[in-house]
């Protein structure tokens, strides 16, 4: 029983802040292509995992232009064995939808099926840097028919035909165990990738590696490319950082350079000057009829996740925009909002109070903790009986893998991770109509140096939303609505996939999202275990300053903190007052996680850390020689100018 | 995957500059016409073919013609031929444009050039005749067997800073090779372990090297004509520091500006980087940079010894070739061709011993002797004693050149002896004129317009390295280190370095400690070169790792 270790893999400009072009400008011309970082670990994860199966055939796949053999050429030199691309000018255009399903149809041309006889795993990255879905891998195991595993850092075979992979979630990770086959999406905090060896590069040099178009494949082409995908991207504009220029400490002790940080910090940060915005030349609009293609589709459905028990925030958050809309489209459209899990009927009043009109409960001790396959199941099904127009969920761990996954079962189009959505039009030239009304969800992208718009066309329109962007609705003490019970059809197959074991501490997650100041030490500062970054904190929380101690990922990575603590997950962003940001370099999971505080201040060694383009206030120095003498600072009453609760 | 694999090859190559490229193109052109086969692989640390080059440049080009008989020589990507050149004495506000050349400094039917570029070309050229290259492997051992060299060994990879193995560990590849050739550019790290090992030194004077540091600006039309060249002497260098500056003009309104200084210099707080910048506030040099935009920088040193200083340049199953081998010509600076030239000779070399199939010293002895014959030899020996003259100040270097220049090369003394530069730095109580610092008060407060701070031009290599890995510059004695670099030296590094990659911090107690930021290194060996007492040595990082140079 030979194993086959399949990795799926993208090629993406390398990230913009890594190279300039001539006169300082990204040159996107000239610029490098790289393995989409997530993929890398996707394949490391395969690597690791063949050293248990040394017997295991390495395959690794792609889809996209014949340059894309760079990537796949490096893969072999990293230790895989055979490489196929799929290649076709037809797909080009193709939305997630289109992609997963042109590249599970090229699986199942390859004979991996979920009947196939001999076992095998389809690795990927939980998402590339020129998308930032990670829908794919969701809408891959959908299509093939098999169980997965997404945001999964590592992997391990237990010896039966089963891979027990850990899988991260908000404050925490799971540990789950499934059969084979699966689909795992791998996110960057596992083994990094390793450096191709030079036997590798001379094997690579002339392996033939097998190209495929979609006729090959038996790929129809209703479904894919730019026609057939059910979203289209309707608008991108560039994201500007709207951080002025930081303001760096001057002097040449530490005890200066602090100084010269408390006086800076009290004369406030540097402004933009906001630049008049140039008046946008209103096109003409035609005098195309409006069409409403929506069938007779009506109504918001939204997820409620529960964790610990309680209605995650995310989904509480969700009911903000969830209103926004129903109050756009007018009409009396009602937000539902689906309630799964053991014993959860006692939370709908919460979702009452926050502004849902129905809550459809499902109850099932099976149930508890979310499971994607009977979960997006229940969906289907609900879905099938509500028709709704609209599908929200948080744009969580799991709200990110459940939505693409119920997408391919309702052919919808998803759109991941919004921080904008209302309800506009689309002028259809081709077809001379006005859809409307139409789901706009915003989306950065790109590294969050673009912002684009998505529509969705296949009913319902499916997004999830980022967490931390919405405000938690106001609650209505006494707000109450229909309450309604729906009975799934579940199937033992449904639960194939057990949960091992769940690791949370939402405590520090809701810290962090109430805290005026975050202390947060990155990689450079785990020479003491985090030890100063943590009495920073504590000395503030002394002071009666609500503060919270964080981290990036590597501290997680190396053992050093909990994952609770990490900023720069998928689904949590923070805004506190204050952010110190302490031997961070500024990875852009990290920024993206925390740009959006008030002020923020950075310590680190190496002047030329990304951190100080997004902070308002920098030190260059080591955190050993800055921190106690911040903390001292402290001590004597220093509160970074916040309010003080004294008990 | 825990046995290292074994790739065997005819040819191994280590680095894909000038001469390592030469020797491949060259020898895969000699095997093509007399029928035989062989393997030349060849291997370069930077994550592609030129992103470790630096030059000038002002190249003889005419050195292609022989290396590329069948190419059409606009092919080549040169940039604009040398239509004007001048050698000006610079004062710190002030200039004299020389009314003649010095000699051996007429660079007449030259070009201009991103070596850079060459290479990326030449290595397109090596790949169509044969030839494998592997960029972004770095090799750090040599393979020895009875004495003899049979190939080398890639880096090991997924190693944490202490050298434990973690989860991707990766063992490097053993190259088995007939022939190794050392291509390594300046101070080669694996060049200066073979000549330690078979004290290929001996007999010779010691290598002595400069430091260039070189910016690349875009600038508005009309600030300078391309191919029109000009060396500076003087400004902002003293008597006792040996070097100059250079701008060239290029095509599309780029030209590169850049100051060489010999790390035989005396004070420890020198820093060729700072006086670069202040080289460029002469109102001669600013002009030229009026209204434009740093586009890279970089920085590499130089083998400037000369013909006395070049080693053994053979063992049994080894050649080492340019910079490796200390093939500079003085006073011009001029490698790039001998570096060609060395690889072809170098090729023809190889081709015998691939033909007798011996590749024992008794055929690579003849390599020596070709370059005896080449025009590696007519440069370099006329100015075998040029640059040691040069080393006890310009006021005597230049009585001896004069001499030189009388006799043929010879001078009144014979064979000048060089000292190694690191012992070349004094104390800081031993300096008998003003330190660096106080020599350019006030003019080191970088405008990050014209002038910019190491760590801004820093930003302009693109320069990355993997944070896992065993730190690739290591002191030697971390004891003597403390009581003779900082204590009595002032820690050097923090100012010879061009790249701020040494920092001396102080704490609170006043204890002072050098840190080092090894991934700011644009791998130019200076620290390998200059650091006195027991120094510092400069290993090879990860494959791939190091400045990105586009256009240098």
């Amino acid at each position: 029983m030979a194993l086959t270790i399949i990795s799926l893999i993208k090629q993406v400009p390398l990230p913009s802040e890594m190279r300039m072009g001539d006169d300082g400008l990204m040159d996107r011309t000239k610029a490098k292509s790289i393995i989409n970082i997530d993929c890398q670990f996707g394949l490391e994860a395969g690597l690791q995992l063949k050293k248990q199966y040394p017997d295991a055939k390495m395959i690794v796949c792609s889809m996209g232009p014949p340059s894309f053999e760079v990537a796949l050429r490096t893969a072999i030199s990293m230790g895989y064995d055979e490489a196929y691309l799929l290649s076709d000018r037809k797909l080009g255009g193709s939305d997630t939808y289109a992609t997963g399903l042109a590249i599970s149809t090229m699986l199942k041309h390859l004979g991996f099926t979920k009947d196939a006889k001999e076992p095998f795993i389809v690795l990927a990255g939980r998402q590339t840097s020129d998308g930032d879905t990670a829908h794919v891998p969701s809408q891959v195991a959908e299509n093939l028919g098999i169980p997965q595993a997404t945001f999964v850092e590592s992997i391990k075979a237990d010896g039966q035909g089963n891979v027990i992979a850990k899988r991260i979630i908000e404050g925490g990770y799971q540990l789950m165990k499934l059969p084979m086959p699966c689909t795992i999406s791998l996110t960057p905090t596992g083994v990094p990738p390793r450096k191709p060896s030079l036997v590798g590069a001379i094997k690579a040099r002339s392996l033939p590696i097998t190209v495929f178009g979609i006729d090959d494949i038996g790929l129809g082409t209703e479904k894919i490319g730019i026609n057939g995908s059910p979203t289209i991207v309707a608008n991108v504009i560039n994201l500007v950082s709207e951080r002025a220029p930081v303001i760096m400490s001057e002097g040449h002790t530490d005890t200066v350079m602090v100084d010269s940080l408390i006086t800076n910090f009290k004369k406030g940060r540097n402004i933009l000057e906001k630049k008049e915005k140039v008046e946008k030349k209103i096109l003409e609009k035609p005098e195309f009829p409006f069409f409403d293609n929506r069938n007779g589709a009506k109504g918001i459905l939204t997820w409620a996740e529960v964790t610990n028990g309680k209605i995650s925030r995310p989904s509480i958050e969700l009911l903000t925009p969830a209103r926004k809309l129903a109050e756009q489209l007018g009409n009396d459209t009602k937000i539902m909002t689906l309630l799964i899990g053991k014993n959860v009927k006692a939370l709908a009043p919460t979702l009452f109070e926050h502004g849902s009109d129905e809550v459809i409960v499902v109850e099932n001790d099976k149930l508890e903790e979310y499971l994607v396959l009977p979960f997006s199941s229940i969906f289907a099904q609900v879905i099938k009986e509500r028709n709704p127009e609209i599908v929200l969920f948080g744009a969580t761990t799991s709200g990110r893998e459940l939505a693409p996954r119920i997408g391919v079962k309702t052919g919808s189009g998803v759109t991941a991770d919004c921080t904008g959505l209302e309800i506009g039009e689309y002028i259809n030239r081709k077809e001379k109509i006005i859809n409307k009304p139409i789901l706009h969800s915003r989306r950065p992208t790109y590294g969050e140096s673009k912002l684009a718009t998505i529509l969705g066309f296949v009913y319902p329109q499916i997004s999830t939303a980022r967490a931390g962007t919405f405000e938690v609705p106001p609650r209505e003490k006494g707000r109450t609505g229909l309450l309604s019970v729906f009975i799934p059809k579940l199937v033992e197959k449904d639960f194939v996939v057990e949960i091992l074991k769940t690791e949370r501490d939402e405590g520090v997650l809701q810290n962090l999202f109430e805290a005026d100041v975050i202390v947060s030490g990155g990689r450079g500062t785990t020479g003491d275990g985090l030890k100063l970054v943590k009495k920073l904190a504590e000395e503030l929380k002394l002071q009666g300053v609500k503060a919270e101690w964080a981290c990036s990922r590597v501290v997680v990575d190396e053992g050093v903190a909990e994952y609770a603590h990490q900023i720069g997950q998928t689904g949590k962003t923070v805004r506190p007052k204050v952010y110190i940001a302490v031997g961070i370099s500024g990875a852009i999971q990290h920024i993206a996680g925390m740009k959006e505080s008030e002020k923020i201040i950075a310590i680190d060694h190496n002047p030329k850390a990304f951190i100080f383009h997004y902070a308002d206030f920098g030190i260059v120095g080591e955190y050993e020689d800055i921190l106690p003498e911040l903390i001292d600072r402290v001590k004597s009453g220093y509160t970074f100018g916040m309010d003080v609760v004294k008990n | 995957m825990s046995n290292v694999d074994t790739v065997k090859t005819d040819i191994l190559i280590i680095g894909g500059g000038p001469s390592g490229l030469a020797t491949a193109i060259h020898l895969a052109d000699v095997l093509k016409q007399y029928d035989k086969k062989g393997r030349i692989l060849l291997v370069e640390k930077g994550s592609s073919i030129g992103s470790h080059i630096l030059s000038g440049a002002v190249i003889k080009a005419d050195i292609f013609k022989t290396l590329l008989p069948d190419v059409d020589f606009n092919e080549i990507p040169l940039n604009a031929k040398v239509s004007s050149d001048t050698t000006v004495l610079l004062s710190e506000k002030g200039s004299l444009k020389l009314p003649f050349h010095v000699p051996y400094m007429n660079n007449n039917g030259n070009y201009t050039a991103s070596l850079g570029q060459i290479c990326r070309y030449l290595a397109k050229k090596a790949e169509e005749k044969g030839v494998e290259i592997y960029p972004g492997f770095s090799i750090n051992e040599i393979l020895y067997q009875d004495g003899k060299v049979i190939g080398a060994k890639t880096i090991d990879t997924g190693l944490d800073h202490h050298g434990r193995q973690m989860d991707n560990y990766q063992p490097g590849t053993r190259i088995e090779a007939k022939l190794t050739i050392f291509a390594e550019g300046t101070r080669g790290s694996l060049a200066k372990q073979l000549i330690k090992k078979y004290d290929l030194q001996k007999g010779r004077n010691e290598q002595i090297y400069s430091l260039g540091c070189k910016e690349l600006w875009s600038v508005p039309e009309g600030n300078i004509k391309p191919g029109e060249i000009y060396h500076t002497m003087g400004y902002p260098l003293n008597m006792h520091e040996f070097g100059g500056g250079f701008v060239y003009g290029l095509n599309d309104n780029k030209v590169a500006v850049g100051l060489v200084v010999g790390l035989d210099y005396q004070d420890p707080t020198f820093d060729v980087h700072d006086a670069f910048q202040v080289w460029k506030t002469n109102p001669f040099i600013s002009k030229f940079l009026k209204g434009g935009k740093l586009v890279e920088y970089g920085a590499k040193t130089l083998p400037e010894g000369g013909y006395y200083s070049i080693p053994k340049l053979y063992v049994d199953g080894a050649l080492i070739v340019g910079d490796s081998a200390g093939f500079v010509t003085m006073p011009a600076l001029k490698g790039v061709h001998l570096a060609v030239t060395s690889g072809m000779l170098a090729a023809k070399t190889a081709f015998r011993a691939i033909s007798n199939n011996d590749f024992s010293e008794v055929i690579l002895r003849g390599y020596e002797t070709l370059i005896e014959e080449s025009a590696i030899y007519k440069d370099m020996y006329p100015v075998r004693n040029f640059r040691q003259g040069f080393s006890k100040g310009l006021i005597l270097g230049a009585f001896h050149f004069g001499t030189q220049l009388i006799t043929g090369g010879a001078g009144f003394f014979g064979k000048l002896k060089t000292e190694l530069d690191s012992e070349a730095t004094k104390k800081l109580d031993e300096l008998t004129f003003k330190p660096f610092k106080e020599r350019f008060k006030g003019k080191l407060e970088f405008d990050k317009v014209l002038t910019f701070d190491k760590a801004t031009d820093v930003y302009f290599t693109g320069v990355n390295h993997d944070e896992q890995q065993i730190p690739h510059l290591h002191i030697n004695n971390p004891a003597t280190y403390e009581t003779v670099n900082i204590k009595q030296y002032g820690a050097p590094s923090q100012f010879f370095c061009s790249a701020e990659v040494y920092e001396l911090h102080t704490d609170k107690q006043g204890h002072q400690e050098i840190r080092i930021h090894a991934e700011n290194c644009l791998h130019c060996k200076t620290c390998d070169i200059k650091s006195p007492g027991d120094g510092i040595t400069w290993m090879v990082p990860n494959g791939g790792n190091g400045p990105e140079f586009q256009n240098m």
